[in-house]
């Protein structure tokens, strides 16, 4: 008895060190002053009014959701078929493959956004939002490629060939059945793309520019300078947005696979 | 309905040679059925007729046309898979339908034909089911409704019933017989389960390393086998072995060492005087019998209407009897016999 009691203890410490200082950042958004303090000595809805009436803010958080946006939609789709493909080589390409596509996963990002770096320099592009879409896509692709992978694997191969054998064409067939019981690894890939993007921050300081800028970055410029209740504000945005598409995810995959 | 014609169809998978060379002809409205052990070439067989493999050498004949090289969706075949391989994100009408929607099928009739699929394998009213809610038996109901909407030249059917208990695999078995005798459609069915071929086959291709050692009816193969092979895979058999003594026509007799008498039976082909063979006496010929060869009871098995008796022969030889229970001397000791007309001498099954 007194075991299971020491076991809950540790399970809640772990949680409450896991979850308790990200969730500070929340009651920090709320206060009355000029300055972050936990917890605030009053509460106030003034650094929400402030972020919203600040143009650059909004600016930032817009193309965060924009760059984020086009990321999901770009690393879906090429994810998705670059998984497909994969699916098809031998065992000895699909190992090759698998490889390359981790590469960026295990480069460390800061060697990724020097290469980058350098790389949009000469092509013109810093400070656009195709660089930033296109770097963040670099970041996201992997985790479409191993989430739709995983799903074509538990994909029973049997069904493609009863379609067929029902007359349907390769496209029929994708539309029909492959892609329905893939949707899951496609879904789930896509949310981990949102959230790889939406909360880079390395890639982006490195291809921000003036007008076009992230939130995360207009975050660290901004603490940088001066530490306000407002980047608690826009932290406590990213994490709401971040729950969100983590709750949408868990919502759509359950749901398919009824 | 269709003829279908395999000429020289042969398939290896490396260096293992899965289907040697095969000819194979069935009618149309046949009902074949390829029986045989696993790796005995059936499936390979089936899945180069739906279209799913490609044969190494020889050509397949539809209706006259060589089909050899036509993809799965232009074959028209309705195949029946081992675990049924339903769609589990579509209902059990969208799974019936899913043939006839690429087919274009126009909205009422497809309808129309999808509620008579279902009431076929009498599925009335499951349309708008879940595949996950429905049982074994069900799913392979709605799997055999799904190949059969199509109206296919051909239905294969790849083991079905394997998943399904005894008695469900009894019922579903003469379902899908009474379905065949409605409306008699050119049928290709792979089993290892010589029941399931007696029961609803035509014609039974009995199948071993690769290739067909014997075709024929069930009545063919249980009569008169082509060697010891087909004889223990179709029904209960007591094989005993010895040499040929002699063969005139069509009979042979066969040596046995331990045994007074030789036995004597029909002679199956390739048989060679002085040869090793095998004389096959099913357990329901073997019956008590004033003045035969003497026997001791080892082992009585009570199977219902029917009781097996082990004999041990005084030779040494152990055969089954299988009479019905109101015909079974008492006692350990008894004396048998049987109709020499009800023997067959076969050769022994090729090495593989």
């Amino acid at each position: 008895m007194s075991g299971r009691v020491w076991l809950y203890g540790f399970v809640a410490l772990t949680a409450a060190y896991l979850v308790l200082p990200i969730m500070a950042v929340v009651p920090a958004a709320f206060s009355a002053q000029s300055f972050i303090k936990l917890p605030p000595d009053a509460w106030s809805l003034r650094w929400w009014t402030a972020f919203a009436a600040d143009a650059s803010w909004r600016r930032t958080l817009v193309t965060s959701l924009q760059v984020a946006g086009l990321t999901t939609v770009v690393a879906a789709l090429a994810g998705t078929a670059a998984a497909l493909g994969i699916d098809r080589c031998g065992p000895r390409l699909k190992l090759l493959f698998g490889a390359l596509f981790l590469g960026p996963v295990v480069t460390p990002v800061i060697v990724i956004a020097v290469a980058l770096y350098a790389m949009a320099r000469a092509a013109g592009l810093v400070g656009t939002l195709t660089a930033l879409v296109l770097a963040h896509t670099m970041l996201a692709l992997p985790y479409v490629v191993l989430n739709v992978g995983v799903s074509l694997g538990g994909l029973d191969r049997r069904l493609l060939l009863a379609a067929a054998g029902l007359g349907a064409g390769p496209w029929r067939i994708f539309r029909t059945v492959t892609l329905p019981l893939i949707a899951p690894g496609v879904i789930g890939g896509a949310v981990f793309a949102f959230v790889t993007s939406f909360d880079e921050v390395v890639l982006s300081i490195f291809l921000s520019g003036p007008t076009v800028k992230t939130l995360p970055v207009r975050i660290w410029e901004e603490i940088r300078v001066e530490y306000t209740p407002l980047v608690a504000v826009a932290a406590t945005i990213m994490l709401t947005l971040a729950l969100l598409a983590a709750l949408v995810s868990r919502l759509m995959t359950k749901r398919a696979a009824t | 309905m269709s003829t279908v014609r395999f000429e020289g169809i042969a398939r290896h998978f490396g260096p293992v040679r899965a289907l040697l060379p095969t000819d194979l002809d069935i009618p149309q409205g046949e009902f074949l059925t390829l029986l045989g052990p696993s790796g005995s070439g059936k499936t390979t067989l089936l899945n180069i007729c739906a279209g799913y493999l490609e044969p190494s050498a020889g050509r397949l004949i539809v209706d006259g046309r060589d089909v050899t090289a036509a993809p799965p969706r232009l074959r028209n075949m309705g195949m029946v898979f081992q675990n049924y391989a339903l769609f589990p994100h579509m209902t059990v009408a969208e799974n019936v339908a899913y043939g006839l929607k690429v087919r274009n099928v126009p909205r009422a009739e497809l309808s129309r034909r999808v509620d008579e699929a279902l009431r076929l394998v009498r599925l009335e009213g499951y349309g708008g089911r879940a595949i996950r809610q429905l049982s074994g038996g069900q799913q392979q109901r709605v799997a055999l409704a799904r190949a059969m909407v199509i109206e296919p030249a051909i239905l294969l059917m790849d083991e079905p019933l394997g998943a399904l208990d005894r008695q469900l695999r009894k019922e579903v078995q003469l379902e899908i017989r009474r379905l065949h005798l409605a409306r008699p459609r050119t049928s290709i069915y792979v089993t290892h389960d010589q029941e399931e071929a007696l029961v609803m086959s035509d014609r039974i291709a009995v199948m071993r390393g690769g290739r067909i050692v014997q075709i024929g009816s069930g009545a063919d193969l249980y009569e008169r086998p082509v060697d010891t092979f087909v004889a223990r895979f179709l029904g209960e058999s007591n094989l005993i072995e010895g040499r040929v003594e002699a063969i005139a026509d069509g009979r042979a007799r066969l040596a046995v060492p331990g045994l007074s008498a030789p036995i004597e039976g029909r002679a199956a082909a390739g048989l060679a005087v002085g040869a090793v063979a095998s004389a096959l006496i099913r357990p329901e010929a073997i019956r008590a019998a004033a003045g035969g060869i003497e026997a001791g009871v080892i082992e009585r098995v009570y199977l219902g209407e029917i009781v097996a008796l082990r004999l041990r022969l005084d030779g040494g030889h152990e055969v089954w009897s299988r009479r019905f229970a109101g015909e079974v001397p008492a006692g350990d000791r008894i004396a048998i016999g049987w109709d020499a007309g009800a023997v067959s001498i076969l050769p022994p099954a090729e090495a593989v």
